[in-house]
């Protein structure tokens, strides 16, 4: 096949892009203006950026956007990982097959659905216990919960593909459950867990609808902040956090690459050394 | 396993990294301090400065968090699980969260200052005496225009709204209670009318000014005006500032024959743990200088007498954003229609809106 030959396809698919990034890349070139406003742009300048770092309110929020994703994404993959086993190892499969459908049903509810019924938890558990508040805890909480089905469902297929005489070969040399576990299974669903870690990371990211609704007073994230400014407009200083936050995925993206090539890579190599 | 052993650490590193900033942030910016103040208010509805000074005058830290709709600070301080100590509410709001006695009623001998809001602007029917609130901002509902197209003399009355020239041509803001008001205005009769009859007539006139719109919007009117995609939209006068300083050739203009007036105001809600801090506060921002500072930065029209000698001359002699106390006479706050009819106008306006010609 020739590389430079015109196709259709490829057109399409410079096209998809480009509807795709256009946006962003508007946004992020806005974020350079001098001006205050998007009508027009009027010459280079930072001053968006230096205006987001001095206002530390905001810079206070992207820090607890942050933590919250990186914390309610790792403790929902230790749950998910343990969900996924336990799905996996049920005896019954009509258990196994209800279990699943229950995890699939909260991935496919609306987000609205589920942060209207965990306002109506915590609201009540308020009720039952004084000091349990609206804040940072609850909003974990809502996050944690609703990634770790997310999580099950990244685990479960390479768990579904994993050869089971590896472990059967486990035991007859000897092996405990934990060294099972640590030794074989864990290694092998490796490449699913970083995938369900880093689809929690960006589910709780971006989340705006259940963090809405079970956020308090002392605590939001980024999108309910940018929701409430974008009332009066959009100032160009949620640009500049916007081309942040862009280059943070960006990097996220590319570190992730690394990550899984890595592993492709060595993957490879034991290959090659076993067909010596 | 062992990179998933080294990415955990990482990761957990990252989140001690992040916590710790967090807590130095905080720290350095004084927010884990015991004498907070919580505010909530409207996205961007108020000078940042004036947080600054307040906070170096009186040694509170403020915690600053906003809001999109009444409805929705409505719903979280229903709800409770949050403690603010100050919220800005409108007129109609005022009077629902009343009922539901959700406002503490204020100690007027705390607020000093509150003589400097002119007198036209207390002891409105939303809140007899001031029991519950002190105003923020006001303002109208009215007519902007780009003077590329049109001139003011095009907008005397709501009626003219109606003229076939101005077929696909007019934005208004997307409110029940606003373009309803607009077809009662129009015939004369009142903006919180409870009368089926009237509402009718309305709802009949207002059919034949559908094909006039060129769109019902909220937010996006500010960009549309300001990038000159329309020439004329109903909209609020704060929203109208905000475009008039994007764009020179537009104008607000409010028409002859009524119109809603609104306020934004200042109460205590019942969850308030800080109360002390919240009389400061308001205090603080019914200071005249302040409330100068403030009207400069939002652009709305202030209700304190006092600060008018800090604003420049062009501001306070805008006919179209101070008008006279004859003409505010005139004009109608929103009163709470209670659930019945706020379902009539509901349902006129979408109507009107859905089956548009």
């Amino acid at each position: 096949m020739q590389k430079s030959k015109f196709s259709w396809a490829n057109i399409y698919l410079v096209c998809v892009f480009i509807f795709l990034y256009l946006p962003i890349f508007y946004l992020i070139f806005y974020s350079f203006n001098a001006g205050e406003t998007m009508n027009s742009f009027t010459g280079f300048s930072l001053h968006h950026f230096s205006e987001l770092f001095s206002d530390t309110h905001l810079v206070i929020i992207l820090l607890n956007t942050f933590l919250l994703a990186f914390l309610s994404a790792l403790i929902a993959t230790f749950i998910g990982i343990f969900g996924a086993l336990f799905i996996y190892y049920l005896k019954r499969r009509s258990h196994r097959n209800t279990l699943l459908s229950l995890n699939n049903i909260l991935i496919v509810s609306p987000d609205v659905t589920i942060g209207a019924s965990f306002l109506i938890l915590f609201i009540t558990l308020g009720t039952l216990f004084s000091g349990f508040s609206l804040g940072f805890w609850t909003v974990l909480l809502a996050h944690i919960s609703f990634s770790v089905p997310i999580v099950v469902l990244m685990i479960l297929p390479k768990l579904q593909e994993m050869n089971d005489s590896m472990i059967t070969a486990g035991y007859d040399l000897g092996a405990n459950e934990r060294q099972i576990l640590k030794n074989i299974i864990l290694p092998y669903l490796s490449p699913g867990i970083i995938a369900g870690y880093f689809m929690a990371f960006t589910y709780s990211l971006d989340d705006f609808a259940v963090t809405f609704f079970v956020t308090g007073n002392g605590f939001t994230t980024l999108s309910v902040e940018i929701y409430s400014r974008a009332r009066r407009g959009v100032s160009l200083e949620i640009n500049a956090l916007s081309t942040l936050v862009f280059l943070f995925a960006l990097v996220l993206v590319v570190g992730y690459y690394y990550i899984s090539k890595d592993n492709q890579g060595r993957s490879k190599k034991k290959k090659r050394g076993v067909l010596r | 396993m062992k990179k998933l052993r080294s990415l955990l650490i990482e990761i957990v590193l990252i989140i001690c990294l992040l916590f710790l900033g967090i807590v130095w942030l905080e720290k350095s910016s004084g927010m884990s301090d015991a004498k907070v103040v919580n505010i909530y208010n409207w996205g961007d509805y108020i000078d940042p400065k004036l947080i600054t000074k307040f906070e170096k005058e009186t040694g509170y830290k403020v915690n600053y968090e906003t809001f999109d709709s009444n409805e929705a600070m409505l719903t979280k301080i229903r709800q409770g699980g949050t403690s603010y100590d100050v919220a800005v509410p409108s007129d109609y709001m005022i009077q629902k969260m009343r009922k539901e006695k959700l406002l503490l009623p204020l100690d007027h001998s705390k607020l000093p200052n509150l003589k400097y809001i002119a007198p036209q602007f207390m002891n409105l029917a939303f809140d007899p005496k001031n029991k519950y609130s002190v105003p923020y901002f006001w303002g109208t509902l009215g007519i902007v225009y780009n003077d590329k197209a049109y001139q003011a003399s095009e907008f005397k009355s709501w009626n003219d709204l109606w003229d076939a020239k101005f077929k696909n041509k007019i934005m208004f803001i997307d409110g029940a209670r606003e373009f309803m008001g607009i077809g009662l205005a129009s015939l004369g009769y009142s903006l919180n009318s409870k009368s089926d009859a009237q509402l009718n007539e309305a709802y009949e006139k207002l059919k034949a000014l559908t094909p006039n719109a060129k769109a019902i919007v909220s937010d996006e009117i500010k960009t549309y005006m300001a990038n000159e995609e329309s020439s004329v939209a109903v909209t609020f006068s704060g929203e109208a500032a905000d475009m008039m300083a994007k764009n020179s050739h537009l104008h607000y203009v409010i028409p002859e024959g009524g119109t809603n007036l609104w306020f934004d105001n200042l109460v205590i809600p019942k969850t308030a743990k800080n109360k002390k801090g919240a009389y400061a506060f308001i205090n603080f921002m019914l200071d005249s200088k302040n409330a100068a500072q403030n009207t400069k930065y939002i652009g709305y029209s202030t209700p304190n007498q006092g600060a008018m000698k800090y604003l420049p001359k062009a501001i306070t002699s805008n006919r179209a954003f101070y008008p006279t106390v004859a003409q505010i006479k005139q004009m109608e706050i929103y009163e709470d229609l209670g659930s019945k009819y706020l379902e009539k106008y509901n349902d006129l306006f979408l109507e009107l809106k859905m089956y548009r010609k």
